[in-house]
């Protein structure tokens, strides 16, 4: 396996729209999700999954409803609001400008300077 | 978000908190369930993949907290949460809850009942406009000015807005049931108004009604309307008879009106005051003058003025204008009372410190016990923030629930001090727990229950969460921290404690001092009455002498009453007049250094019903009348300032208003023992008994302006049994002569005396409660803290023991280690005392602030307490069992 990333600071709360956005998903499937789409490469604390979404939530991002498990049993899903979607799409915009701006100056060059 | 959406957020939240409280806790278990399951599904087992799951999700109650925080209703869900926790850790240990409210409720309770006390007597502004602009204008700052000064005073000042005065003046209210003598006041015109508090019926006096002639109206308390017009609305326009004259009621003034607040304070009615002849009087000293400062004009301003204006007429009329001083009313209203107050509310105050000092240490032992749930609840992931928190919510439950018990003794407190407060006391009756004290109430409750539970709430959540679970269920071993912290506190209500014993010892020695006072006449078995002859057919000149010694041959033969006499005013109760004299063959001394006494009209037989000694000379005798030369009787002092080493018997002095060429001439008869005069405590001046039944101002025949004051006699009856049973046959005595006569001021001598000594009592009294609960509390402080180090020292002691020491050393060591505390707080309260007993030194009398007896006996009875209270834990200690305590843990 490779070598686990802790999550950047911020981050999580974006990851967690882009997440609900392909699908409504219970807390635990989110946490699947994340890991599934980064190859299992970032660590997230799982317990920490849950004042986000709380969050997120209270903040008209996303909503949430019971619904029943793959395995039968009560879950809580979470699903992205129209809010939701344009908050990711900005949120997602500034990350792409800042990844550049940053990835800018890590590949400059003595003679760029 | 705006407020009102915050709002709504919050209310839907506390109306779904228990829905989400739920849902998040299902939501977290089925997140570690699934996970589990998960894991399970790689191959792990059960146990192992329930154990992982939950390690990997994390501390749950901190993640709960997080929900809660990012919801924004953590302050409120936390406080609820925190509430019930606390109440059911309370509900837990019943008893340790129900002393420290208990205690709590006194503590608050008290200090809310004497601030209440403090707050209407002497915080709050006098019930007047404006009052703090209101000030008084009296010689020496304290006694009464003549009329042509007042005048004068009036016309020549520019810093008043305007300028009032006032004489006493007690008529009786005939032409109604039963007659009565009323206390009221004659005002001028200007002098209502200035107060700027309206009539709740009719007008106040207008331009003119001062003038004689125009004077025949008056003005009516609330109480005065409601007792004896029924509040009866009609009563505006019709006459009244006030001294045998009618007056038209113009006014009513409202409910709880008082003038004036310092003197006269019981007046009922107000006249106006026609000064008539006297406008030109620079000698009878009888008015009252209150003014009110311009906009404007400071109070230094006021007072350089008149010190102007008086130095000028001192100049120009010699001795009747020397020390006139302005001062603020309320100055003058309260300024007596309050350093006692004062000292009274320190005291309190100290009663709550040593009661928080004391729910401290209470609180720390109980946190000791606490260690293993606060250290799971650190475990489970909480913050100690919130669990200071959460240490300090159940102390302002605690406080809360001893602050609502506080009201109710506060105000069962506020009654008992109303009922036992001394008779001096301005505006006791306005005492109420009102929305003042109320708030102050709140305020106390919080700072006690931050100051009792910040401490052990720091201490109890630095716990050290590892240490703590591993130790199991044994027994924690004292830290250092919370040792000196314990012992600090100890120390600490020792001293208050001390200071406090200290307070109430010198009160104690000023009573006992007091009570000591020799009153010169003897008070016991003595009774006395106002009888008044006002408006009745008795107050004619030609009548008077005779009806008042018909008056006293009636009280003589009463059965049980063995002697009886008649004074004009009755010591310690009644007013109190001097005058200058002038002695016969001296040279004339400088203008206002002529001597001067206390001067009281006394008819045959009160020396003796009194049994006040004649030392010297002759009693004044029946045939002591018009007809016969003057005659007057001196008290020791007179005698020693007046004719040091000469025999004042057979002088003859003056009292004729006319000191430079005087006609009428007194012989001096007899000396009687000094007696206290209007003060208990104040050693008497020089006094002059003048025979009632030659004096023309007594007989109402001399046409002066006295002779209107003078229409009442106070009779004075020495009884073989109770007096005050002797009253009732008295007043039948004095009707059956004629019905119409008013009777007030039924008072026995003892009652008189020790209405005198009240308010020094009532010091002492306050002061000796407060000393003794601080003195429990210290005492239950130490043996706690004794007691609870003894047992935590069990095991060392066993040790001790089996290596040989005795059982004495051990005792010695218990005892020892609770000294210390004990000496270490009283030298420190011993500081503490030198420093605050001089600001009681005006309560004081016959003992000095630092008085070693009071400070040795205080500080001995306080280490024969601490002594016992450590014994007790100590022979527990010592009949420790070294082999069984070797075993224990």
């Amino acid at each position: 396996m490779d070598k686990q990333l802790d999550l950047l600071q911020g981050t999580l709360d974006m990851l967690i729209l882009k997440a609900v956005s392909l699908s409504p998903l219970h807390g635990y499937g989110i946490l699947l999700r994340i890991q599934q789409i980064s190859k299992e490469r970032l660590e997230i604390q799982q317990g920490s999954l849950y004042p986000a979404l709380y969050r997120l939530e209270h903040h008209g991002w996303i909503a949430s409803e019971w619904g029943e498990s793959e395995n039968k049993r009560r879950a809580r899903y979470y699903r992205l609001t129209a809010a939701g979607k344009r908050r990711l799409q900005s949120e997602a915009e500034r990350w792409n400008q800042m990844t550049a701006v940053i990835a800018g100056i890590l590949q400059a060059t003595p003679e760029e300077l | 978000m705006n407020l009102w959406a915050r709002f709504r957020s919050w209310s839907a939240a506390m109306l779904r908190r228990s829905r989400m409280e739920r849902e998040m806790d299902e939501e977290m278990r089925f997140h570690i369930a699934a996970h589990a399951a998960t894991l399970m599904a790689r191959g792990v087992s059960q146990q192992e993949a329930l154990r992982q799951a939950r390690v990997e999700f994390g501390g749950m109650e901190m993640t709960k907290d997080g929900c809660r925080d990012a919801v924004g209703v953590s302050f409120l869900e936390t406080l609820f949460q925190d509430l019930r926790h606390g109440l059911r850790s309370l509900l837990r240990s019943p008893l340790f809850t129900l002393v420290t409210v208990f205690v709590l409720a006194l503590g608050i309770g008290a200090n809310t009942a004497i601030f209440g006390v403090v707050d209407a007597v002497s915080l709050r502004p006098l019930a007047y406009r404006d009052s703090g602009r209101l000030v008084t204008i009296l010689m020496n700052g304290d006694n009464p000015v003549s009329v042509a000064n007042y005048i004068d005073w009036r016309d020549q000042s520019r810093s008043f807005a305007a300028m009032g005065a006032a004489d006493y003046w007690s008529p009786n209210l005939t032409g109604v049931e039963s007659p009565e003598h009323i206390t009221g006041l004659k005002v001028t015109q200007s002098l209502l108004p200035m107060l700027g508090i309206q009539p709740l019926l009719g007008r106040l006096f207008v331009e003119g009604e001062d003038k004689e002639g125009a004077d025949r109206e008056v003005i009516l308390s609330y109480r005065l309307w409601q007792r004896r017009f029924s509040g009866d609305r009609n009563v505006l326009g019709k006459p009244i008879v006030l001294d045998g004259n009618a007056y038209i009621v113009v006014g009513v003034m409202p409910r709880g009106f008082q003038f004036a607040p310092f003197w006269a304070t019981r007046a009922e009615l107000w006249v106006p005051n026609a000064f008539g002849a006297r406008i030109h009087d620079r000698g009878g000293n009888s008015l009252r003058i209150f003014a009110r400062l311009k906009d404007g004009i400071s109070l230094q301003q006021a007072r350089a003025e008149i010190a102007g204006i008086t130095e000028r007429l001192e100049r120009q009329f010699p001795g009747t204008n020397r020390n006139v001083l302005v001062t603020p009313l309320k100055e003058k209203v309260v300024g007596p009372i309050q350093t006692p107050l004062l000292v009274l509310l320190a005291a309190v105050a100290f009663v709550l410190l040593i009661t928080c000092a004391n729910v401290a240490h209470m609180l720390l032992a109980r946190s000791a016990t606490r260690h293993r749930e606060v250290a799971v609840r650190a475990a489970l992931g909480a913050r100690r923030g919130r669990i200071v928190r959460q240490f300090l919510t159940e102390s302002l439950l605690l406080g809360s629930v001893g602050g609502a018990l506080g009201l109710g003794l506060a105000i069962l407190g506020a009654r008992a001090l109303i009922a036992m407060s001394p008779p001096n006391i301005p505006r006791v009756q306005t005492v109420a727990i009102d929305l003042r004290a109320a708030l102050f109430l709140l305020s106390a409750t919080l700072f006690t229950s931050v100051g009792f539970g910040l401490a052990p709430a720091l201490q109890a959540s630095s716990v050290n969460v590892n240490d703590t679970l591993k130790e199991g269920g044994r027994s924690q071993s004292e830290g250092v921290g919370r040792n000196r912290l314990r012992s600090l506190l100890v120390i600490s209500e020792f001293a208050l404690a001390l200071v406090l014993l200290i307070g109430a010892g010198l009160m104690i020695r000023t009573f006992s001092a007091l009570q000591a006072v020799d009153a010169g006449f003897n008070p016991h078995n003595v009774v006395s009455m106002v009888v008044s002859v006002a408006g009745t057919k008795e107050s004619e000149p030609a009548r008077r002498a005779i009806f008042y010694r018909q008056l006293i041959e009636r009280i003589r033969s009463l059965p049980g009453v063995q002697a009886a006499g008649g004074i004009n005013h009755l010591p310690l109760a009644g007013d109190q007049w001097g005058s200058s004299f002038v002695v016969e063959g001296r040279p004339r001394p400088r203008p206002g250094e002529s001597p001067r006494a206390i001067y009281r009209m006394v008819t045959p037989g009160y020396f003796s019903a009194m049994r006040l000694p004649l030392l010297r000379g002759r009693d004044i005798s029946e045939t002591d009348d018009v007809n016969a030369p003057g005659v007057v009787i001196i008290n020791q002092r007179a005698a020693r300032e007046y004719w040091p080493g000469e025999d004042p018997i057979g002088k003859r002095i003056s009292f004729d208003d006319d000191e430079a060429a005087p006609t009428k001439w007194v012989t001096i008869i007899g000396v009687a023992k000094d007696a206290r005069q209007s003060d208990w405590a104040a050693a008497p001046s020089p006094e002059i008994y003048l025979a009632a039944f030659q004096n023309h101002d007594f007989l109402g025949d001399s046409g002066s302006q006295v002779a209107s004051h003078v229409s009442y006699i106070t009779l004075v009856a020495r009884t073989s049994g109770d007096p005050a049973a002797a009253a009732p046959a008295m007043k039948e005595a004095v009707w059956s002569l004629d019905r119409n006569l008013a009777i007030s001021e039924v008072l026995t001598m003892d009652a008189v005396v020790a209405d005198a000594t009240a308010q020094p009592r009532f010091e002492m009294q306050l002061l000796t409660i407060f000393a003794a609960v601080a003195l429990v509390l210290a005492a239950v402080g130490i043996y706690g803290v004794i007691s609870y180090s003894a047992s935590r020292r069990t095991h060392e002691i066993g040790v001790r023991m089996s290596l040989g020491a005795t059982r004495r050393d051990v005792l010695l060591l218990i005892v020892h280690q609770g000294m210390r505390l004990a000496v270490a707080g009283s030298l420190t309260g011993i500081v503490g005392a030198l420093l605050l007993s001089r600001l009681m030194r005006k309560l004081l009398y016959g003992v000095q602030p630092t008085d070693p007896m009071t400070f040795v006996v205080v500080a001995t009875g306080l280490a024969v307490v601490a002594i016992v209270a450590c014994y007790i834990p100590a022979r527990r200690a010592m009949r420790i069992n070294p082999m069984a305590a070797l075993r224990y843990e």
